[in-house]
C-alpha cells in the first residue's frame, strides 16, 4: 500500500506509538485531582488518527477507481452474509478501523464513560463482522467481545456478557481448528513498512493470553450465574493455560491451584484436589529457595522473600492438611452406622464396590485435568503418588492418609507458631486433632482408641488453658467443647472397655468418674464463658450459641447421673444436679419457644428425665432413710 | 457550613435520579441520621445526637470489661472523619473525642478508694497494608502485626501512651493528625486512602482488702477511620473482605479471588471443613476479634446524598448491610448425639417402666389386701365375680406381674455400685479357683500387671510376651511347698513339669518372726533370677524372686 510509506502514515503511526504509551505508561503518573489526563490526552489522539485514516481510505478508493469496492461488493455472498475476507485489503482496512474504535471503546471505559466505550467496541465489532475470521482479525474479535463481557458484567447484566463470552470463546476454538496460522497483533497494524512486527512468538503468547482472560472472565459469568461446576472448570482451565504459556509467578499460581484444591475438596472430588495440591507443592518451589535466617537477618528484602515463602508453604501445606482431613472424614460417613461405629457390613460392601471400579474412566476424567509441562509433569505425578485419593475403608488406608497429613501439620506449624500466629496456629491443631479423631473411628481397639482421643486432649488443652478469653473467645469456646467432647468420648471408651472386661477395679472407676468430671469441667467452662462480666446468664442466647449451650448443658446433665459412687448422699446430690441440668434445658425452651427447633430431641428427653427422675431421686432417699 | 453526614440508617431508601425506573432500594439499620442541614432543620441529627446513640452505649461497654470497636465507612467526603474526629468547634466534636471526655469525666467521678483506673492511647495508620505509629516520631518504616496468646493480635513496637485526662489525648490526637498529614505529604498519598486505628487501652483495677489482691479488667476501645470506599483496588487500601457482586475482575492477578470466593461458598456456614490461604487485611487482622467475638462493634456508613454520588451511596450500603451480617468463622462444630440419645432413650423407657410397675405395685398390694380378707372369711368366693375394679387380675397373674416388676425395680436398681458387687463376687470365684492352684491374688483383685511382694519368697511365671511374664505368682509358704502337676501346693502344668516338679522348703528364722529367709529346692531344676538353680540352693530373703520358664499358656 501507498500510502503507507506516504508521511501521513507515518504520523498516524507515532501517533498511535504516543498513544499507547499515554495510555499504558504516563496514565499510572496522572495526579489524584486529574486521573484521566493521560488516558484524555491519548483518546485525542486516537481520535485524530481515525480522522487520518478515514481521510486516508477516501483517497485509496479514489485512485483505485472502483476496484476495492467492487470487491468488496463481490464479496456479499462469499461466506454466509461476509461481505469480504478478513485478508483481502478492504478487510484489512476494516480491520485498521477497528482496531480504533477498540482501543477507543477501551479509552472510554477506563475513564468511566460506559455508553460511549459500548458504542465504539460495537463498531468495532460491526466493522469486523462484515469479514470472515482470518489472522488478521481474529485477536481483535476475542478482545473486543472480552471488553463488551466486563462491561456488561459490571451492568449487572450477566447472561449478555456470557453471549459475546462464549463466542469468543467458539470462535478460538473454531480458529484454532481451521486456521491455526499465528493472528495479527492489534499493535502490529500501525507499524511502517520495512519495520519489525512484533515476534510471532509474541504475538502468539499475547493471543493466547486474551483467550485465557475469555476462560477467565466465563469463570466468573459462571460463577454469577451460579454455575459453580462450570466456573470451577473454567478456573482450572485459566490455571492450565497460564501453566502451558509460561504466563505466571509462581507463587501465585501454587496459591491459586492449591485453593482450587479446597473447592473441589467441598465438592468431594478428591483426584482433581490432590492433583491441585500436588501441582501447588512443585510449582511453589520455582520460586526459588528460601533465603536462609542468616541472609534474612542481612537485608530486608531477603527477610521479606524468607517470610513469603515460608508463609505460603505453609498455606499449601495447610490445604494438604484439609485434603487429608476431609477425605478420612468423608469415608467416615459413608462407614458409620446410626450411632457413628464403623458398619462392617457397610464396609465389606464398599470394598467389594471398589474392585469394581474401572480405572479406565478415572484416567479418561484425569487427563481433562492435568497440569504441567513436561518439566514439572514428573515431579507432579510422584508427589501425587505418595497420598491416595480414594475414601480409605480400612484402619491400615486411613492410617496412611492421617501419616500424611500429620506431616503436613507438622510443617505448617513450622510457620505459624503460638507465638505471632495465634489463630493459625490453633486452626492446625484443631485440624491435627481432627485427624487424629476421625483415625480413631477406623481403629476397632478401643484402649488404643482412647489413646488416640488422649493425644487430642493433651494437643488441646495447654492451649485452652493459656489463651485469653478476651481476644480469642469464639477459639475458646471451640476448644472447650472439643475438649468436653473429647473426655465425653474418653468416658464413653472407658465404659465399653470395662464392660468387656466384666472387671472394673477401684482405679477404672476412679479413672472413669475422672473423665466425666473433666469432660463436665468443660463443658461448665464454656457455658461459663457465655455470662455477663458480671456472671449472669443470658436470658436469651444468641443464635449461634443457642444449640451449643444447650447441648452442653444436656450432656452435663448426663454425666451427673453417670457419675460412680458408693455413696448414697453423693448418688442423691449428682442426681439432684443432673435433674436440675435437664430443668435447665426444658425452662429455657418453655421460656423461648423458638429454641424448640434446635435441640427437639434433646428437649424430649430432656422433658422425659424431668418428670422421670424424681423417681429416682426418691427411691434413693428412702434407702438412706432405711439406712439410718 | 453544612456538614454532610447520614450515619447508619434505620431504613435507608436509595432512588437513582438518572434512571428513575429503577425500583427503589432498601436497607434497614438501627439508626439513621440527617446531618446535610442546620441546626434549624427539625430532622438534623447533631454530633452530641451520634454520641449519645452510639458512644455513649459502647463507652458503657467498656466499663463492663467488653473490648469495643466503632469504625466509620464511606466515600472520601461523605463525613467519615467529621463523625469520628470531628472539629475543634464547640458541639463539632466527633465521636472520639466525646467518649474520650466522657470517659475521664466518669472515672473522675469515681469515690471507690478501691478502684483505679489506667488509660492507655496508641495511634496508627494503616497504608497499602503497612502500619505506621502515628505517636512515635522515631519509629520508621513498617511495623509487624502479631498475635500473642495472652495479649491478643497487636502491633510491635507500637507506642502506647500513657495517659491522665483529656487534654493528654486531645494533644496526642492532634499530634497523629499531623504526622498523618506529614506523611501523606511526603510520600505524595492522601489520607483518605489509609485506614487510621485509634485505641483506648482502659484498665479498671480493684483491689480487695480482704485478700489484698489486685483484680484488673482490660477493655480495648478501637475507634476506626477507615480509608475512603471509593475506587479502594486501584489505590491499593484494602477494607475489609467483603465477597464480590456481580463485577467481573479483569486482571489475571485477582484469579485467587475468584478462586477463593468459589471454594468459600461451599466451606462456609456450617461447617469450615475447607482452608482457603487468602490473608486478611492488616485492619481486618488486628479486629478479627470485633467481628463476631467478645465485643461490641458499631459501624457506622457515611453516605452522600448527591445524586452523583448514586453508584458510591449505593455500594456504601451494600457495604454495610453486609457487614452486619460479618461473622467469625468460629462456630462450634458438636459431635453428633446419636449416642448418646440411645442410652438415654433406653434409660427413659427403664424409667418409664419402673412408674408403671410402682403404680401397679401399688394396685398388686391392694388387690392383694383385698383378696387376703377374702380368704380369711369363711365365705365361700367360688365362682363369684370380683366386685371391686382392682380385682380383675387374678392371684396368679399378680404375683406373675409382681416378679417381673420386682426384677424390672432390680434391674433398675443395678447401678454400678452393684455391678461391682456382682464383679466383686465373680472375682471372688475366680480368685478361689487360682488360690487351688497355689496362684496369689493382689489384694485389691486384680492378677494381671507387674506385682512383686517385697518380702515374701514367691514364683513368678515368665513369657516370651513380656506383658505375659510374671503376671502369676505363687507364694512360698512356711514349710514345705511341693511344685508339680497333681496332689501339691502350687500346681502347674505343661508338658516338662513332672507330677511332682520340685519342693521349696521355706524355714522360719527366728529372730525374724514369721518370715522365711531360707528356702530349700529340692527335686528338681529350676531357675532363680534365670540362673540354673540346683537342688538345695536357697532363696535369699533380699531377693526372694524366682522365675519359673514356663510359659503362662500353660497353666
Amino acid at each position: 500500500m501507498a500510502a503507507h510509506q506516504s508521511s501521513e502514515w507515518r504520523t498516524v503511526c507515532e501517533k498511535f506509538r504516543l498513544a499507547q504509551d499515554l495510555s499504558e505508561v504516563e496514565s499510572r503518573k496522572d495526579p489524584e485531582n486529574n486521573p484521566f489526563r493521560s488516558k484524555y490526552k491519548a483518546r485525542d489522539l486516537l481520535k485524530e488518527i481515525h480522522c487520518s485514516l478515514k481521510k486516508i481510505q477516501i483517497e485509496e478508493e479514489g485512485e483505485a477507481d472502483s476496484e476495492s469496492r467492487q470487491m468488496v461488493d463481490e464479496g456479499a455472498g462469499n461466506e454466509c452474509g461476509k461481505s469480504c475476507s478478513g485478508d483481502s485489503p478492504a478487510g484489512l482496512g476494516a480491520a485498521r478501523l477497528a482496531v480504533l474504535q477498540y482501543y477507543l471503546g477501551v479509552n472510554h471505559i477506563e475513564t468511566e464513560e460506559l455508553s460511549a466505550g459500548e458504542q465504539h467496541l460495537m463498531n468495532c465489532l460491526k466493522l469486523i463482522d462484515k469479514c470472515t475470521t482470518t489472522r488478521e482479525n481474529v485477536s481483535l474479535f476475542i478482545q473486543a467481545r472480552n471488553q463488551l463481557g466486563i462491561l456488561w458484567a459490571g451492568r449487572d447484566e450477566i447472561e449478555k456478557a456470557q453471549g459475546f463470552l462464549e463466542i469468543a470463546e467458539s470462535m478460538y476454538l473454531l480458529y484454532m481448528r481451521e486456521d491455526g496460522q499465528p493472528p495479527l497483533d492489534l499493535q502490529d497494524f500501525f507499524v511502517l513498512e520495512g519495520e519489525e512486527l512484533s515476534q510471532q512468538e509474541k504475538t502468539r503468547s499475547r493471543f493466547e493470553m486474551a483467550y485465557t482472560h475469555t476462560l477467565y472472565y466465563l469463570a466468573q459469568v459462571y460463577k454469577n450465574l451460579e454455575q459453580y461446576e462450570r466456573a470451577g472448570q473454567y478456573c482450572h482451565s485459566t490455571l492450565q493455560r497460564q501453566l502451558e504459556y509460561k504466563q505466571f509467578v509462581p507463587l501465585e499460581w501454587a496459591i491459586n491451584a492449591a485453593t482450587l484444591s479446597q473447592y473441589y475438596i467441598t465438592k468431594t472430588r478428591y483426584m482433581e484436589a490432590r492433583h491441585c495440591l500436588a501441582a501447588a507443592s512443585v510449582i511453589a518451589t520455582l520460586a526459588g529457595e528460601i533465603p536462609s535466617e542468616a541472609a534474612a537477618k542481612e537485608s530486608d528484602a531477603e527477610c521479606e522473600k524468607r517470610e513469603e515463602l515460608l508463609q505460603k508453604r505453609s498455606e499449601i501445606a495447610r490445604c494438604w492438611i484439609k485434603y487429608c482431613l476431609n477425605l478420612m472424614q468423608d469415608a467416615k460417613k459413608l462407614l458409620e452406622d446410626n450411632i457413628g461405629e464403623l458398619d462392617l457390613d457397610r464396609q465389606e460392601e464398599l470394598k467389594r464396590a471398589r474392585r469394581n471400579v474401572e480405572e479406565e474412566k478415572e484416567k479418561g476424567r484425569k487427563s481433562a485435568i492435568l497440569f504441567g509441562s513436561s518439566d514439572t509433569f514428573d515431579s507432579i505425578c510422584s508427589l501425587e503418588e505418595k497420598v491416595s485419593s480414594m475414601l480409605p475403608l480400612d484402619f491400615e488406608e486411613a492410617r496412611s492418609i492421617f501419616l500424611v497429613g500429620q506431616s503436613y501439620v507438622a510443617q505448617a506449624k513450622e510457620y505459624f507458631a503460638m507465638d505471632g500466629h495465634v489463630t493459625d496456629h490453633i486452626e492446625i491443631l484443631q485440624d491435627h486433632s481432627a485427624l487424629f479423631k476421625v483415625l480413631a473411628f477406623f481403629e476397632q481397639d478401643l484402649e488404643r482408641r482412647c489413646k488416640m482421643h488422649k493425644r487430642r486432649v493433651d494437643m488441646l488443652e495447654p492451649v485452652c488453658k493459656d489463651l485469653n478469653a478476651q481476644y480469642y473467645l469464639l477459639i475458646c469456646r471451640q476448644l472447650q467443647f472439643e475438649l468436653a467432647e473429647t473426655y465425653y468420648e474418653m468416658m464413653d471408651l472407658k465404659l465399653a472397655v470395662a464392660d468387656k472386661q466384666d472387671q472394673p477395679d477401684v482405679h477404672t472407676i476412679k479413672k472413669f468418674n475422672n473423665l466425666c468430671s473433666s469432660s463436665m469441667k468443660y463443658y461448665q467452662m464454656f457455658l461459663d464463658s457465655i455470662r455477663s462480666p458480671e456472671g449472669k446468664f443470658p436470658e436469651k442466647l444468641e443464635d449461634d450459641l443457642l444449640r451449643p449451650a444447650l447441648v452442653a448443658k444436656f450432656r452435663v446433665a448426663r454425666l451427673q447421673s453417670k457419675l460412680i459412687s458408693s455413696n448414697l448422699a453423693t448418688q442423691l446430690e449428682n442426681l439432684t444436679h443432673s435433674l436440675e441440668s435437664y430443668n435447665f434445658v426444658v425452662q429455657y425452651c418453655e421460656e423461648n419457644p423458638e429454641a424448640k427447633n434446635a435441640v427437639e430431641t434433646e428437649l424430649e428427653l430432656s422433658s422425659e428425665m424431668v418428670s422421670l427422675l424424681p423417681l429416682k431421686i426418691n427411691r434413693i432417699r428412702s434407702k438412706i432413710a432405711s439406712c439410718n | 457550613r453544612q456538614q454532610r453526614r447520614t450515619s447508619a440508617a434505620s431504613l435507608q431508601c436509595i432512588i437513582n435520579s438518572k434512571q428513575p425506573k429503577e425500583a427503589p432500594k432498601n436497607f434497614t439499620f438501627d439508626y439513621s441520621y440527617w446531618s446535610h442541614s442546620s441546626e434549624e432543620d427539625p430532622s438534623f441529627a447533631s454530633q452530641r445526637k451520634v454520641y449519645q446513640d452510639i458512644g455513649e452505649e459502647m463507652l458503657l461497654h467498656a466499663f463492663e470489661g467488653y473490648n469495643v470497636c466503632i469504625f466509620a465507612y464511606g466515600q472520601t467526603g461523605a463525613g467519615k472523619s467529621y463523625t469520628m474526629m470531628g472539629k475543634q468547634d464547640p458541639g463539632q466534636q466527633g465521636i472520639i473525642p466525646q467518649m474520650c471526655e466522657d470517659l475521664f469525666r466518669q472515672t473522675a467521678e469515681n469515690t471507690d478508694p478501691d478502684l483505679s483506673f489506667s488509660v492507655e492511647v496508641s495511634y496508627m495508620e494503616i497504608y497499602c497494608e503497612r502500619v505506621r505509629d502515628l505517636l512515635n516520631p522515631k519509629s520508621r518504616g513498617a511495623l509487624r502485626v502479631r498475635e500473642h496468646p495472652i495479649m491478643g493480635p497487636y502491633v510491635e513496637d507500637l507506642s502506647k501512651m500513657a495517659v491522665t485526662n483529656y487534654s493528654d489525648i486531645a494533644d496526642l490526637m492532634d499530634t497523629g493528625n499531623k504526622a498523618r498529614t506529614v506523611a501523606a505529604t511526603n510520600m505524595n498519598e492522601t489520607s483518605s486512602r489509609s485506614h487510621a486505628v485509634f485505641t483506648i487501652l482502659f484498665t479498671q483495677r480493684r483491689h480487695d482488702n480482704m485478700t489484698s489482691l489486685d483484680t484488673e479488667k482490660v477493655s480495648k476501645i478501637s475507634l476506626v477511620d477507615l480509608a475512603g470506599s471509593e475506587r479502594a483496588d486501584s489505590s491499593g487500601a484494602k477494607g475489609m473482605r467483603l465477597k464480590e457482586g456481580a463485577n467481573i475482575n479483569k486482571s489475571l492477578t485477582t484469579l485467587g479471588k475468584v478462586i477463593s470466593a468459589l471454594a468459600d461458598m461451599h466451606g462456609s456456614k456450617k461447617r469450615r471443613s475447607d482452608f482457603i490461604p487468602y490473608r486478611d487485611s492488616v485492619l481486618t487482622w488486628l479486629l478479627r476479634e470485633n467481628l463476631g467475638g467478645n465485643s461490641r462493634t458499631a459501624m457506622i456508613a457515611a453516605l452522600s446524598p448527591a445524586d452523583i454520588n448514586y453508584e458510591e451511596t449505593l455500594s456504601t450500603l451494600r457495604y454495610a448491610d453486609r457487614a452486619k451480617q460479618i461473622k467469625c468463622n468460629a462456630v462450634i462444630n458438636e459431635d453428633p448425639n446419636a449416642r448418646l440419645v440411645r442410652e438415654l432413650k433406653e434409660e427413659v423407657n427403664r424409667l418409664k417402666e419402673l412408674l408403671l410397675s410402682q403404680g401397679l405395685s401399688n394396685l398388686i398390694t391392694a388387690s392383694g389386701k383385698y383378696t387376703h380378707t377374702h380368704s380369711t372369711s369363711d365365705a365361700p368366693m367360688e365362682g363369684v365375680a370380683p366386685t371391686s375394679p382392682t380385682t380383675h387380675i387374678s392371684k396368679e397373674e399378680a404375683a406373675e406381674r409382681l416378679k417381673e416388676t420386682e426384677k424390672i425395680i432390680a434391674e433398675l436398681n443395678e447401678t454400678w455400685e452393684e455391678k461391682l458387687r456382682k464383679t466383686e463376687s465373680i472375682r471372688q470365684d475366680r480368685e478361689a479357683l487360682l488360690a487351688e492352684m497355689g496362684v496369689s491374688v493382689k489384694e485389691d483383685g486384680g492378677t494381671v500387671g507387674v506385682f512383686s511382694p517385697k518380702r515374701t519368697p514367691h514364683l513368678v511365671n515368665l513369657n516370651e510376651d513380656p506383658l505375659m511374664s510374671e503376671c502369676l505368682i505363687y507364694y512360698i509358704k512356711d514349710g514345705v511347698t511341693r511344685v508339680g502337676q497333681e496332689d501339691v501346693d502350687i500346681r502347674l502344668t505343661g508338658q516338662f513339669i513332672k507330677e511332682l516338679h520340685c519342693v521349696f522348703c521355706s524355714e522360719v528364722n527366728e529372730n525374724n518372726e514369721g518370715e522365711s529367709d531360707h528356702t530349700k529346692v529340692t527335686h528338681c531344676i529350676t531357675y532363680r533370677n534365670a540362673t540354673v538353680m540346683l537342688p538345695e540352693n536357697t532363696v535369699g530373703e533380699h531377693n526372694p524372686q524366682c522365675h519359673l520358664p514356663l510359659p503362662a499358656k500353660t497353666l
